[in-house]
């Protein structure tokens, strides 16, 4: 494996007996669970030589609500308010995977416009999530100004999902049949004008911090995971995509409406760096808030007035039989496993496969050799959400 | 090994450099300084201003008890089971009163408690109401010293005597 830093060969002590008993070893830190360079309560504990870090183990489970557990004892719909606290920076994309699923096993035919909504609600909560990846891991590495540009964006997609669902964060608004509520053409156009805004900001933002030099020193050549590497652990989304391998499941594995749509797959072509490395990963993921402006603009064309909420029965009640379903969410596939045991009104068990586990188990892999300070570039860079990998 | 290493080698890479990161640095300092002047502010001064709220808000619940039917349909749709129902049969002989909507009122409601410390305000139990007597209100400032002061019971006098400011529209 390739790092920066390469220790040699130990020099052969040669001064007198006392330094020789001097002995070194391993000093324990731990990053978290309170560090605010972890997104949350991820405690990492790294042996350090130093600065150097020579082994990095994440301890998980800080933030566990037995979610798993808890939806076997709920009705189909009082699980969506549970699945949107998974990863609460999109919401959106959470419900959808998981009512796709129960829509699948329950045969609903939902409505057209109601579709072409869910894709319009999951892209835009794509672009905030994506928002709060960008200025969150600009404050990491020490810029604090692009956090309140992304956020002053984040918040216009907040207001209309507000507006549209009645909260900002956790919103139950995608649910089995369709979607809560319509939307009204006012509230379509202002969608349209943050389209436009949008992509001047986005502009702003690769001037003021992706081609920045101290970022790209900061970013470029750290934290790399070969593609190898990736498939090993499973990675998926902009991880994946940033190690240079075309894998969107909107593209390659089709669902929901998206072959209607035309759009490119951002890969990491390693411009400034190596392919892989933490600055393609973040490079990935600011392409893909202009590829879901696409994606916005043509939902838009394609919207036509209809009935939102297909037909679905008063108590939901799913045949015998099981499901594993998969999305592409910002931070890569989620995935349901639901498995219903017939004519009950709970899900038997519900496992939620998620990308962020992955790609905190991807973590020890890439730190030893690392620098602190380049340990929690990486740790930024793979855009890791603790509610979805503690569940 | 890594090519900016490399580039810091050679002399000239090495001013191509400095000259590369001023330049950036001195771009991104100037759309901030921007903001001194071209662009307005985005932030409220939340106390003495108030963002007006959407009118799907959900905020702190609310249930008209005048109109409630104690039919528990919202405390099985919850998912938390944060409602709390007790009904009794009405005395024979009383007159049964209806709702504004025209549901007759079959049972007596002698409790209505909702601990909104534990609700998730997903609104579940809201779209199950048949009488629409349960809804969000856009009451969002209710914090209490006590955690027994988040339970709110719906047949006391003083919520009673809010409901004006309470029910929306």
């Amino acid at each position: 494996m390739q790092t920066r830093w390469d220790i040699g060969e130990p020099e052969k002590p040669t001064i007198n007996i006392e330094t020789e008993q001097l002995k070194s070893e391993l000093l324990t830190l731990n990053m978290g669970p309170q560090h605010p360079a972890t997104h949350g309560v991820l405690r990492i504990e790294i042996w350090t030589d130093s600065e150097i870090v020579a082994h990095a183990i994440p301890h998980l489970g800080y933030l566990h609500r037995c979610m798993e557990k808890h939806s076997e004892n709920l009705d189909f719909r009082g699980v969506i308010p549970f699945v949107d606290r998974l990863d609460y920076l999109a919401s959106m994309s959470m419900e959808w995977t998981y009512v796709a699923a129960v829509e699948k096993m329950l045969g609903t035919e939902v409505p057209r416009r109601a579709e072409l909504l869910r894709i319009l609600t999951a892209e835009l909560q794509r672009i905030g999530s994506h928002l709060m990846a960008f200025g969150t891991y600009a404050l990491d590495l020490g810029a604090f100004s692009p956090f309140l540009y992304a956020f002053e964006e984040r918040e216009k997609i907040l207001r209309l999902f507000e507006e549209v669902s009645g909260a900002r964060l956790l919103y139950n608004y995608i649910w089995v049949g369709g979607v809560w509520n319509d939307w009204t053409t006012e509230q379509l156009s202002r969608v349209s004008t943050f389209c436009d805004t949008m992509e001047e900001e986005a502009k702003k933002y690769h001037e003021l911090v992706s081609l920045n030099k101290i970022f790209v020193q900061r970013t470029a050549n750290v934290g790399v995971y070969s593609l190898q590497d990736c498939l090993d652990y499973g990675a998926s989304g902009p991880v994946l995509r940033g190690s240079g391998l075309n894998w969107d499941l909107r593209k390659n594995v089709p669902y929901s409406l998206y072959p209607e749509f035309d759009f490119d797959v951002p890969v990491g072509t390693g411009e400034l760096g190596q392919v892989g490395d933490c600055w393609n990963r973040y490079y990935v993921r600011m392409r893909e808030v202009v590829e879901s402006i696409k994606i916005i603009r043509q939902v838009l064309t394609k919207l036509e007035p209809g009935p939102v909420m297909g037909k679905v029965p008063k108590i939901i009640k799913l045949p015998k039989g099981e499901i594993y379903l998969r999305h592409e969410c910002p931070r890569g596939e989620l995935a349901f496993h639901l498995v219903s045991e017939g004519d009950a009104k709970q899900p038997y068990r519900l496992k939620v496969k998620s990308p962020c586990f992955t790609h905190v188990s991807m973590l020890p892999r890439v730190a030893p050799g690392q620098m602190i300070a380049d340990f929690v570039a990486t740790v930024g860079s793979i855009d890791i959400v603790l509610g979805e990998v503690d569940r | 090994m890594s090519t900016a290493v490399q580039d810091t080698n050679s002399f000239k890479e090495y001013f191509r450099g400095l000259f590369n990161g001023i330049s950036t640095t001195v771009k991104g300092m100037w759309i901030t300084f921007r903001y001194v002047w071209a662009v307005k502010p985005v932030s409220i001064e939340y106390p003495e201003v108030r963002e007006v709220l959407p009118e799907r808000a959900r905020m702190r619940l609310f249930n008209d008890a005048q109109n409630c039917i104690s039919c528990t349909q919202c405390a099985m749709a919850c998912p938390v089971d944060c409602i709390y129902i007790a009904s009794e049969k009405l005395p024979e002989g009383t007159e049964i009163k209806k709702t504004s909507n025209g549901q007759a009122i079959r049972l007596k409601l002698t409790q209505f408690t909702i601990d909104t410390a534990l609700c998730c305000y997903c609104g579940l139990c809201t779209t199950v109401c048949p009488t629409e007597c349960l809804t969000h209100s856009h009451d969002y400032e209710f914090s209490q010293y006590t955690i027994d002061g988040m339970k709110y019971d719906y047949l006391a006098a003083d919520v009673i005597a809010w409901r004006d400011r309470i029910v929306k529209a």
